[in-house]
């Protein structure tokens, strides 16, 4: 024990030496000689249960979550109709064309074209004024986050854009 | 890095980075801010984190020098005092102290702050030598150095408070 005693003080001796150490040192069956050093390697038991109290950012995945969810929602609506519209300017005109519209069978195509440019524009609406709640929710958080660094923690981060975000809702 | 690496990977180091902040810091409300601080950071370039070969060494470095940073910008502001020398705590404060794995601590708080840190790293979180080479940018030989003048020093003083229990008994 002496050996590797001072060989550890010389910070020669391996991790797992190291961990004998300890194990020595907190087992409670210290030798008398070496009874002062059992305090260094409490010191280290103390700290090593020392832990934070941070709140865990899950909100961040969260918001990513609800922001793809809108992004996804609207671009495959966007493409559906702007496939609609291609499909329809695009096919060889004859008598049989037709198009169902809530289920009613339109054969004009001048009506279904002005149908889809009305909903591509539509969707296209919702489109900014879906995400223009997300991008006040940036900017909120990025002023909640410069707030943070300077007195606040997240927690108090985090119930101010709940709070934001249930308003929005 | 997605969330869930970003879970895994980076948030469970919360405590190992609130520790070594700590260390540096010694201040407990600070290191928490500073975690804090570096998990938003993280976050918000973790797409580039997917390059890094080994993220919890890469992590402890970034909280390091983000902690020296902290310190840095208080200094020129002249918040906080250069170094905290370990003082010999007066009779009152013996009391408060009993338990000697206490006094180790603050030992080591008095410490300069790479030996602290290198103790820590290698005692309390049990790194390897390269790794804490790295978080350092020191080379290894010189974390070695380092690391047996952090323990031989506290060796000292924990040997020069045992002679003065014994005496204060042999008084008596």
């Amino acid at each position: 024990m002496n050996e590797l005693l001072e060989k550890y003080f010389r910070g020669e001796t391996s991790l797992a030496e190291e961990k004998e150490l300890k194990n020595y040192f907190l087992s409670g069956n210290v030798k008398s000689e070496y009874a002062p050093y059992r305090a260094l390697f409490e010191a280290f038991d103390q700290e090593k249960q020392e832990t934070a109290i941070i709140p865990q950012l899950k909100i961040l995945p969260r918001q990513r979550e609800v922001k793809h969810f809108w992004i996804k929602t609207f671009s495959y609506s966007g493409i559906a109709a702007a496939l609609v519209l291609a499909l329809w300017t695009q096919y060889p005109r004859s008598e049989r064309d037709y198009a169902i519209i809530h289920g009613r069978r339109i054969n004009d195509p001048e009506y279904a074209q002005k149908y889809a440019e009305k909903k591509m524009s539509d969707v296209n609406e919702m489109l900014q004024n879906g995400l223009k709640p997300l991008r006040d929710m940036e900017a909120l958080k990025e002023n909640l986050r410069v707030a943070a660094r300077k007195n606040g923690t997240v927690k108090d981060e985090i119930i101010e854009l709940n709070k934001t975000r249930n308003t929005n809702n | 890095m997605d969330t869930n690496q970003f879970n895994t990977q980076i948030l469970v180091l919360s405590d190992k980075l609130f520790r070594l902040a700590k260390s540096i810091l010694r201040d407990a409300e600070a290191a928490q801010d500073a975690v804090q601080e570096l998990n938003l950071k993280l976050w918000e370039k973790r797409s580039k984190l997917d390059e890094v070969e080994n993220v919890p060494a890469f992590t402890m470095r970034a909280m390091r020098n983000l902690c020296l940073d902290t310190i840095r910008q208080q200094r020129d502001e002249d918040e906080l005092p250069a170094e905290v020398e370990f003082v010999e705590p007066n009779p009152h404060q013996q009391i408060e102290q009993k338990d000697l794995a206490t006094r180790v601590r603050k030992m080591i708080d008095g410490l300069p702050e790479l030996q602290r840190i290198i103790i820590r790293m290698r005692d309390v979180e049990g790194m390897e030598i390269t790794e804490i080479a790295y978080v350092t940018s020191l080379t290894e030989n010189a974390v070695g150095v380092n690391l047996s003048r952090a323990r031989q020093k506290i060796r000292e003083r924990i040997i020069y408070e045992q002679k003065r229990v014994e005496e204060t008994v042999w008084k008596r």
